[in-house]
């Protein structure tokens, strides 16, 4: 029997089917608010899924001077790296389904994997484009993937815990940490963003200047694979961020209304802005980024030492 | 205008080397020997009179009318063709008229003393077979890598018909590359399809990371031979086929055009024709302006402002619609006046639209003046200090935001212009936010103009008639399109078909800017430089230029 | 009229298949050598006030992204090569759509010395949107033909026709 719910989590909810569908409907409610908010109608609510369907079972174009091996698994093991973070974070609000000490860790690396394998697959192509792309998605990895991490790391200090489970539990209790930290909720969700390659930290991506960077010459499954994966991210993302900020997620309402409305800020941040160029989205997060998560953190060190209850 | 200071400025030197004769309003021409062609354009740059505003060539071969193959026709003449350089300063336009004949005609380069004419003078060796010596650039421009040698497009015994029969099928394999792979270089292509340009042209970039290193670049992938078919068309279908120069700017090349063909039938338009042509004129300036800012918006990654500007372009291209019956293409023009009349509903519809408009206008001159994200793509971008505008020649808003008083509207005014002048928009900024800051304020001067020429509407018939065969002669038209000077050279036979018509396009004059910032920018800048100059590829592949900086010269 | 609905496994993948293609037609553009007329009112579509997104259109700037190549202009020498090169680089199934009368005959570039034929003597076209140029309700007319073109003909495949020029 416990297998048997083993695998139902895994495959359907709250892994698999119900990561997938739930992304594919937070990427359409992405899409609709930015529609909006440039005055036009935006797409229709089955739209990701008619795209996610099209791309599987169109053609899939094996450019030539590629390791056809790296070309075909790289987005596969993306997206299980995306699909298996969903077991570890408070999905729909009930506990993840696996825990342990650390997680929040592995977490964030299994979703920093879908960073690695963008900027691998763009730098194992010979395309002029693809190599570019990838080295800015490489690039960005560095500035936003590491102030990410301290940012999630701060609720962790202060709940004095590694396991998302125990975080999760601690924030409920609390004032919400937004409000106690609030530069980790900045640098947490911009980092976010940056990681996703949302507007306007959209560089590595930049149409107009080097057509689609690292996905270039994806076509069919692959592009499928890459582009489900992002979803994803952006999905377990809002969850976790919204878990330790936002005063935890203790049921499904909790959940949906959470991470709708930080979605909703998402969709507002990608509208408001001009692209930044590779250089100043480096230069400005890495450094700033950085240095706000740093101190953050040192401050909650400083007073968790100090004994003062956050 | 002044002219007859402007004609006594012109330097001793010029009018000592050849004979000189005034050619008309504002023209003066002076005929050269081949070998005092640099000596008098150097006097001219040295005494910076004016620039060098187009190269315009002519093949003045006797009796090669038809369409008889070379070697086939008896008697055989001696080919002959002459070159004209045209210089502009203020409303004057100066006249170099230089000789040459032969099947093989040689002419010197200028580029030592006018670089800008690099790109003019390479069409002139393509088209017309002129052996420019001299020339610091070789290959193919405008025409493809597989054209026949020897063709030369634009000579006369070389009829459209015979130019398809002696081409041969394009072979099977492909074009090859642009430039060889040389170790260590890193070249990222742009275009022709790239979704950074709405038109085909290619980039080649060699970057060092994000660092450009050497570009150049290669047109002539929208050439279609306009100016060749002209000259077997009669002058009222050329009307069309100058309107499909460009999708953007088609009312002020058939303006051009007509206040040309006007000028060599010794007619004037009526006052109100002319009223309305400007009227027109503003208004594609204005849909023009907020096509380029959504699109150049799109560049820097600001999609919400794409958005928002074409939102409002909608609002113009109503009111276009609803004159002309078509959003683009608006036909407005006829040989001797207009076609359509602007009624009270009409003009009503117009003022209320341009008032809605000028309120979206004021905030857009707060977005590219104030918002950070988008200050930091073009604060400080792409600077071209006023001392290089000027001798490259640029024009339009790229001149202008350099700080360079150029506007064909002001300095030689036509058409109504004489009757409702326009206020010139200038900024010191030399930078890429001064382009958008120039263009958004020339939004506003347009909104003033049209509401000026709908308040005192002057009265009276809409066209006069043309005669189907235009005198003798020839002719200069310039007028202000939304991206700068257009230049239009006439020349007729007397008969039903010109027998020249030479364009040269605003874009042309300034891809010497776009070439020579190029080097040292960063990769994510260069679509932002290139679009800062609002560039039409289709206007320009009348002409194509292929430039190579950075270890070549300039 | 649509045939008979298959009832095998296959046949209901072939229908979802089909859906998905018909919602979801990603655009990539092609200017072989136009005045930019119709580029100007292809792009328009995308804007505010016509908004083809509601169809699931997005215009990508890779060919390998992309579904239905749009393309403009008379085909002039330099650029055949290209097209031709766009076309192949798309993976199957794929669509063409030619906007503009320069597309179907040259337009009032008819008889001009650079140009090699029209779009149809390049590439297979599905679609021709005539106009100089069309209206963006015109093209998203089209747009809409080629899908219903697809949704009668249950067409999968578009044959890849490797034509020299005639």
């Amino acid at each position: 029997m416990k297998s048997l719910l083993a695998v139902m989590a895994y495959l359907i909810f709250p892994g698999g089917l119900f990561v997938v569908v739930g992304s594919l409907a937070y990427e359409y409610v992405d899409r609709k608010l930015i529609a909006r908010f440039q005055n036009r109608v935006g797409p229709r609510w089955f739209q990701p899924l008619a795209d996610f369907v099209k791309l599987l079972v169109k053609e899939e174009i094996i450019p030539q001077g590629v390791n056809p091996g790296l070309f075909v698994w790289l987005p596969v093991v993306a997206l299980a790296a995306a699909l298996a973070t969903a077991l570890y974070v408070p999905m729909a609000g009930l506990n993840p389904t696996w825990s342990f000490r650390g997680d929040v860790v592995a977490t964030v690396y299994l979703l920093m994997m879908m960073t690695l394998c963008i900027g691998l697959a763009g730098a194992n192509t010979s395309d002029r484009f693809s190599i570019i792309g990838a080295v800015r998605a490489l690039t960005q990895l560095f500035s936003y993937e590491a102030p990410f991490l301290l940012a999630l790391l701060g609720p962790a200090v202060v709940a004095g815990s590694w396991r998302i489970a125990d975080i999760n539990a601690f924030a409920q209790e609390r004032l919400w940490m937004i409000v106690t930290q609030p530069l980790g909720f900045l640098v947490a969700l911009i980092g976010l963003m940056g990681k996703l390659e949302l507007s306007p930290f959209d560089a590595p991506e930049a149409e107009t200047e080097i057509v689609s960077g690292a996905l270039t010459e994806y076509s069919g499954r692959g592009l499928a694979f890459f582009r489900l994966g992002r979803d994803i991210e952006l999905f377990v993302g809002l969850t976790l961020i919204s878990a330790f900020y936002l005063g935890g997620l203790a049921n499904p309402l909790q959940f949906l209304v959470k991470t709708l409305a930080l979605l909703f800020v998402t969709a507002g941040l990608q509208s408001l802005f001009a692209r930044l160029r590779i250089d100043q989205t480096v230069g400005l997060w890495w450094r700033i980024g950085a240095l706000l998560a740093l101190t953050q953190l040192l401050i909650l060190i400083g007073l968790k030492t100090l004994g003062v209850a956050i | 205008m002044s002219t007859g200071s402007e004609m006594e400025a012109v330097p001793q030197l010029v009018t000592r080397l050849g004979r000189a004769q005034p050619a008309g309003d504002n023209r003066l021409s002076v005929e050269l020997a081949v070998e005092h062609l640099p000596a008098a354009v150097e006097a001219l740059t040295k005494a910076r009179w004016g620039y060098l505003s187009a190269i315009t060539g002519l093949d003045r071969t006797p009796g090669e009318t038809e369409g008889a193959d070379s070697g086939e026709s008896a008697p055989p003449r001696r080919a002959q063709f002459e070159a004209l350089y045209h210089f502009c300063r203020g409303a004057t336009v100066l006249t170099l008229r230089v000789k040459a004949s032969g099947e093989n005609p040689t002419l010197p380069s200028i580029t030592a003393v006018a670089p800008g004419a690099i790109l003019q003078e390479r069409e002139l060796a393509e088209v017309f077979g002129m052996h420019i010596t001299n020339l610091p650039a070789r290959g193919r421009l405008l025409l493809s890598e597989d054209w026949p040698e020897n063709l030369f497009p634009m000579r006369k015994k070389n009829t459209p018909e015979a130019i398809r029969a002696r081409i041969s099928e394009p072979p099977p394999a492909p074009l090859p590359a642009s430039s060889p792979e040389r170790p260590g270089r890193f070249v990222v292509p742009i275009g022709p399809q790239h979704p950074a340009l709405k038109e085909p042209a290619h980039f080649e970039l060699e970057v060092d990371g994000e660092i450009v290193k050497d570009v150049s670049l290669r047109l002539g992938y929208v050439h279609r031979g306009i100016e060749k078919a002209a000259e077997s068309r009669s002058w009222i279908h050329n009307l069309y086929l100058m309107e499909r120069i460009c999708g953007i700017c088609s009312h002020i090349h058939a303006t051009a055009y007509a206040l040309g063909v006007e000028q060599l039938a010794g007619i004037t338009a009526p006052p109100r024709a002319q009223a309305i042509r400007v009227l027109f004129a503003e208004m594609e300036r204005i849909h023009s302006h907020l096509l380029w800012l959504g699109v150049a918006a799109h560049q820097a990654g600001f999609d919400t402002l794409f958005m928002f500007t074409w939102r409002d372009r909608e609002t113009i291209m109503n009111l276009l619609d609803e004159v002309s019956g078509n959003r683009v293409n608006y036909s407005v023009n006829v040989l001797g006046g207009v076609k359509y009349d602007i009624d009270d509903p009409r003009a009503d519809a117009i003022r209320r639209g341009v008032d809605s408009l000028e309120r979206r206008i004021h905030h857009y001159l707060d977005i590219v003046t104030a918002d950070e994200s988008f200050l930091r793509r073009t604060r400080g971008v792409g600077v071209f200090p006023t001392e290089k505008a000027d001798v490259l020649g640029v024009v339009g808003p790229t001149a202008r935001a350099s700080g360079i008083l150029r506007d064909v509207r002001v300095d030689a005014p036509y058409s109504a212009y004489r009757d409702f002048p326009v206020t010139p928009v200038t900024d010191q900024g030399c930078d890429l936010a001064a382009r958008f800051v120039v263009r958004i304020k020339e939004l506003f001067e347009c909104c003033r103009l049209i509401r000026a020429i709908l308040g005192s509407f002057p009265p009276g018939e809409l066209r006069v008639d043309v005669p189907r065969r235009i005198p003798e002669g020839e002719v200069i038209s310039r007028v202000e399109a939304p991206r700068g000077e257009l230049f239009y050279y006439l020349r007729s036979a007397g008969g039903p078909m010109p027998d020249r018509v030479k364009v040269r396009t605003p874009s042309l004059a300034n891809w010497a800017y776009v070439l020579s910032v190029a080097v040292g920018l960063k990769l994510a800048d260069i679509p932002m430089v290139v679009v800062g100059i609002d560039p039409c590829f289709s206007c320009n592949d009348r002409m194509f230029s292929v430039h190579q900086v950075g270890r070549n010269a300039e | 009229m649509p045939a008979q609905i298959p009832r095998s496994l296959r046949g209901i993948v072939d229908r979802i298949a089909l859906w998905s293609r018909i919602n979801s037609p990603w655009l990539v553009h092609f200017n072989s050598g136009s005045c930019n007329g119709c580029d100007i009112e292809i792009l328009a579509t995308l804007a505010p006030r016509y908004d083809l997104e509601r169809l699931g259109v997005k215009l990508w700037g890779s060919p390998r992204h992309a579904d239905v190549l749009v393309c403009t202009g008379p085909v002039t020498r330099q650029s055949r090569d290209r097209l031709f090169r766009t076309y192949e680089q798309m993976p199957a199934p794929k669509f063409v759509v030619a906007v503009g009368s320069c597309g179907i005959t040259g337009g009032a570039f008819h008889g001009c010395y650079n140009i090699v034929g029209d779009i149809g003597d390049i590439i297979p076209v599905d679609v021709y949107i005539p106009g100089c140029p069309p209206r963006p309700e015109a093209i998203i007319d089209g747009v809409v033909q080629l899908l219903t073109k697809l949704r009668a003909s249950a067409v999968v495949q578009s044959p890849l026709r490797m034509e020299a020029k005639a």
